[in-house]
């Protein structure tokens, strides 16, 4: 900014607007007293203490990271397929399907899980993390495509020709060229599609059954006053993790884009 | 060597055949069961229009989904109301564009649960907001019209909606060239008129975007009406819910998404229409 | 350079859909030589070096390598090596391992592929340089790796898409002989693509000119020059006045001609073009006009006119003088000797040429 002007003090409050709320779960989770208000009567950790021994938490932990686990993998390994057909690629129906696999972003979280449920049970699968699993792949797909997407625009197509033109194989170049210069881009679909699935609520809440997801275990203690602060201190770890997740997904989509000068 | 179409077809094919399977099949699913019954314990599978009945006479069906379009509609013109500002000041008035760009995103990967549960302890009756304007002595009683009605829900969505709308109205405005704003000025507009007549006409597909990208999910929101919403705030998707769950009638759930579906297609047709044809107006 | 023929590309075609990229082009090409397929873009011309590479198949015809018929053999299997236009240099690997890569699929000991990294590094001048990452390198640097990668592998023939395009002029010009030194060096076939007739020119032992997906005349650069077989590859390389002729006796190699302003004049008949009828044109080049202030003695045609415009490169000056029966100025070229401007636009100048000088362009094709 060359001087202060309106615009920039308009940003700046935009900006505390975006993070205060978010910022209150931490703040009043080291809290000592029970009420989420001002003023605070003293600092503990004692909330965070206590999450370690609930044992339906740790298993609703459990669960999730298996969830996201398993969803960023098969969204990345559907997603840099895809995204190399659509930039390397032209082909019949080329952008019904990148208009397609962007569809889970715009429809209604509700509508999403209300038909998954139907259509599941229709084809005998129960309500059950892997139900949440294919779900959730559906969700993070978008992600992953458009990650990978940018990861391969800037891929010179002639460095696959060129190992090919040094007696390279087709899969000798994927292993080692293609591989490698996308695998930031990689690393970052992974960690996104992730934290995709390990946010994500309604679609959990319809479709984990008795097996229930960090989220939906979040959901369920929201309604207990007594738990405030022990969902607070969780909330807390929560935030941070997704946090962390995307600072390390960001640096390497920023590799990603920087390798391929 | 097998040709290029051959292989774009194959390496896209899982990603297509997986979305296009759980798009499709469940759309056909959730035709299927609205035209179903639910008797008191099994599914009748007579079909009939029932349903569709059901839904287009109860009076609250109708109230909850124009208030859920209402929401909605009010929502998405805050939030890009507010955003269209930030957008371009990172685009062309900021200088470090990235940093900015990553501190929009940031709160958005935090759990969507989480902000709205804060938004619950900041508007509450006992709230954070309540507690700090009582402790600086501003009001001497708490606020009661923070809390479980149609403004907190507004309020909670257009916070948690918010890079959404930066982010399309970020791109267009970067793809403004500087020339044209350069050329405007030199054909004698001022500032004001420039951004009137140039600057804005060319980010209307950005807000075009941001607009449905904001409106189609928020139609449809669970979260925000169930936690800070009240009994005033309840929004379609609460009643979905309550048909898949306690009421257990998933014939007359399945109906109503698809006609929440229907409106909030109808709806955002008849708005790009409208939004590009006001674009085209302008001269 | 021996008269053995490394390449043949027999008749080969390449369509894509309706558009024709390539028509039956048939090439042979010598061992040892240096040889550039010169055209403009969208010619044919990368197209046909791609087929040969084996990134793309022809759809008719048939491309020999060393006597065998590469029909189904990929490019990973050819005994050619490119240099690509973006140079193609992986990111991700320093410039050693980039220089090894193709060496590694051929299960050559780590000792000797060390040796022969460091050789073809020292080659191209980057010796010591294996461990420099390659997002650190110049633009001049990169297309030295990117030699060194194709040599390496002691291709039979070496494929260049447009080596110097992405250098800046100087660099460009060094390259241009450094290049051909290695060529002559090495004893490799060097097949280049450029649309730089400058380059195709100062590199080259022999030109093959493409106009839309034609092969159109394949000859060494003096040859070109002098005797160009039609009107575009005149007009393509180096620059020429063009002239309506009649023709007026033919005999033997020799075609005697009259002209609206340079007297009749007997010409070397050209081999490469066809005369069917009287009306022919010649091209004459802007180096090979005298221009002076009175009639030139010594000449066999000179013809009065009027300075029109002045042009100074430095090197040369271009004048461009009206004369009456001709519709455009003939443009005549003088080195600057004495870094002088002699003629102004206005003056009034003569104009000499030798008849060795005329070039016969067959018949007129021109409407002017």
């Amino acid at each position: 900014m060359t001087r202060p002007s309106g615009l920039a003090l308009y940003a700046f409050l935009y900006l505390v607007f975006l993070y205060l709320p978010v910022l209150f779960l931490p703040l009043f989770s080291f809290n000592s007293g029970t009420i989420v208000a001002f003023p605070i009567k003293g600092w503990t950790l004692e909330w965070y203490r206590q999450l370690g021994g609930q044992e339906t938490l740790i298993q609703a932990l459990v669960n999730s990271l298996l969830v996201g686990l398993v969803a960023a993998l098969l969204a990345t390994s559907m997603g840099l397929f895809a995204a190399r057909a659509y930039v390397r690629y032209r082909f019949r129906g080329k952008e019904a399907s990148e208009g397609l696999v962007m569809l889970p972003l715009v429809i209604p979280g509700i509508i999403v899980a209300s038909s998954m449920l139907v259509l599941f049970i229709s084809i005998g699968i129960k309500p059950s993390l892997t139900a949440v699993m294919l779900g959730h792949t559906f969700l993070a797909l978008p992600f992953s495509v458009s990650i990978m997407k940018s990861a391969f625009d800037d891929f010179d197509a002639s460095l696959e020709e060129a190992a090919f033109d040094l007696g390279s194989g087709v899969v000798e170049t994927f292993r080692r060229v293609t591989l490698p210069i996308v695998a930031p881009g990689i690393v970052a679909s992974l960690l996104v599609t992730f934290t995709v699935s390990f946010d994500e609520f309604v679609l959990a809440f319809f479709l984990s059954g008795n097996q229930p997801t960090l989220p939906v275990y979040i959901w369920s203690q929201i309604r207990f006053p007594a738990k405030l602060p022990n969902t607070l201190a969780l909330g807390s770890l929560l935030l941070l993790a997704s946090v962390a997740l995307l600072v390390v997904a960001e640096y390497f989509r920023r590799r990603s884009a920087k390798s391929t000068i | 060597m097998r040709s290029d179409a051959a292989k774009g077809l194959t390496l896209s094919a899982p990603a297509t055949l997986y979305v296009g399977f759980l798009v499709a099949a469940p759309l056909a699913i959730l035709v299927a069961y609205s035209l179903w019954t639910q008797t008191y314990v099994s599914v009748d599978r007579t079909l009939t229009l029932a349903n569709y009945k059901e839904a287009f006479t109860d009076p609250l069906v109708r109230h909850l989904m124009i208030r859920s379009v209402l929401i909605a509609g009010a929502v998405t013109i805050v939030t890009v109301a507010l955003a269209y500002p930030i957008a371009y000041f990172i685009a062309l008035k900021a200088e470090r564009k990235t940093l900015w760009l990553l501190l929009i995103t940031i709160p958005f990967w935090s759990s969507y649960l989480l902000r709205v549960f804060a938004w619950k302890l900041i508007l509450g009756f006992n709230g954070v907001l309540n507690s700090a304007l009582l402790g600086v002595g501003m009001i001497s009683e708490p606020l009661t019209f923070l809390l479980y009605n149609e403004f907190a829900v507004v309020l909670t969505l257009a916070h948690a909606w918010a890079p959404f709308a930066i982010l399309p109205i970020y791109v267009s405005l970067q793809k403004i060239d500087p020339s044209l704003l350069e050329a405007a000025t030199d054909l004698g507009n001022s500032a004001v008129q420039r951004f009137l007549r140039v600057t804005l006409p060319l980010t209307i597909p950005g807000i075009i975007a941001a607009c449905l990208i904001i409106f189609i999910p928020t139609v449809g929101d669970y979260v925000t009406p169930s936690l800070v919403g009240g009994s005033d705030g309840k929004m379609i998707a609460n009643l979905i819910q309550v048909q898949f769950g306690a009421a257990n009638n998933w014939p007359l759930g399945a109906t109503l998404s698809l006609l929440a579906m229907m409106s909030v297609g109808f709806v955002a047709i008849l708005f790009v229409l409208s939004a590009s044809g006001l674009g085209r107006r302008i001269r | 350079m021996t008269e053995k023929n490394i390449i043949r590309l027999q008749g080969i075609e390449k369509r894509f859909g309706q558009f024709v990229a390539v028509s039956n082009l048939d090439l042979d090409l010598r061992e040892g030589e240096f040889f550039s397929l010169l055209g403009p873009s969208g010619c044919g011309k990368t197209t046909a070096l791609r087929m040969i590479a084996g990134f793309q198949e022809p759809t008719a015809g048939k491309v020999i390598i060393d006597g065998q018929d590469m029909e189904g053999i990929p490019a990973n299997k050819r005994p050619t090596n490119m240099v690509f236009q973006s140079y193609a240099i992986f990111p991700h690997l320093n410039v050693g391992n980039n220089v090894a890569y193709g060496l590694r699929n051929r299960g050559i000991s780590k000792s000797e592929i060390d040796t022969r990294v460091s050789e073809a590094l020292e080659m191209v001048e980057l010796g010591g340089l294996q461990s420099r990452g390659a997002t650190e390198l110049s633009g001049g640097q990169r297309q030295r790796v990117a030699l060194a990668r194709a040599l390496v592998m002691r291709p039979k023939v070496l494929l260049l898409d447009e080596p110097l395009s992405a250098l800046d002029k100087k660099l460009r010009e060094q390259m241009q002989f450094e290049m051909r030194h290695l060529q002559q060096e090495l004893g490799i076939t060097f097949v280049m693509v450029t649309h730089d007739q400058y380059e195709a020119m100062t590199m080259s032992d022999r030109i093959g000119v493409m106009f839309e997906g034609r092969l159109v005349q394949v000859d060494a650069p003096p040859t070109l020059y002098a005797k160009p077989c039609n009107r575009e590859i005149a007009s393509f390389i180096g620059e020429m006045n063009f002239l309506p002729a009649e023709l007026t006796a033919e005999k033997g190699d020799t075609l005697t001609i009259s002209t609206p302003c340079f007297c009749a004049m007997t010409i070397e008949k050209n081999p490469n073009v066809e005369q069917t009828g009287r009306a022919i044109e010649i091209g004459i080049r802007p180096e090979q006009l005298e221009i002076s202030a009175q009639e030139p003695d010594g000449y066999d045609g000179t013809v009065q006119g009027t300075v029109r415009d002045v042009a100074f490169y430095g090197e040369n000056v271009h004048y461009h003088v009206q004369v009456d029966g001709v519709a455009r100025p003939i443009s005549a070229s003088v080195p600057n000797y004495f870094h002088t401007v002699d003629y102004r636009p206005g003056d009034a100048v003569w104009l000499g040429v030798q008849s060795a000088s005329v070039i016969d362009l067959g018949q007129n094709q021109s409407n002017t």
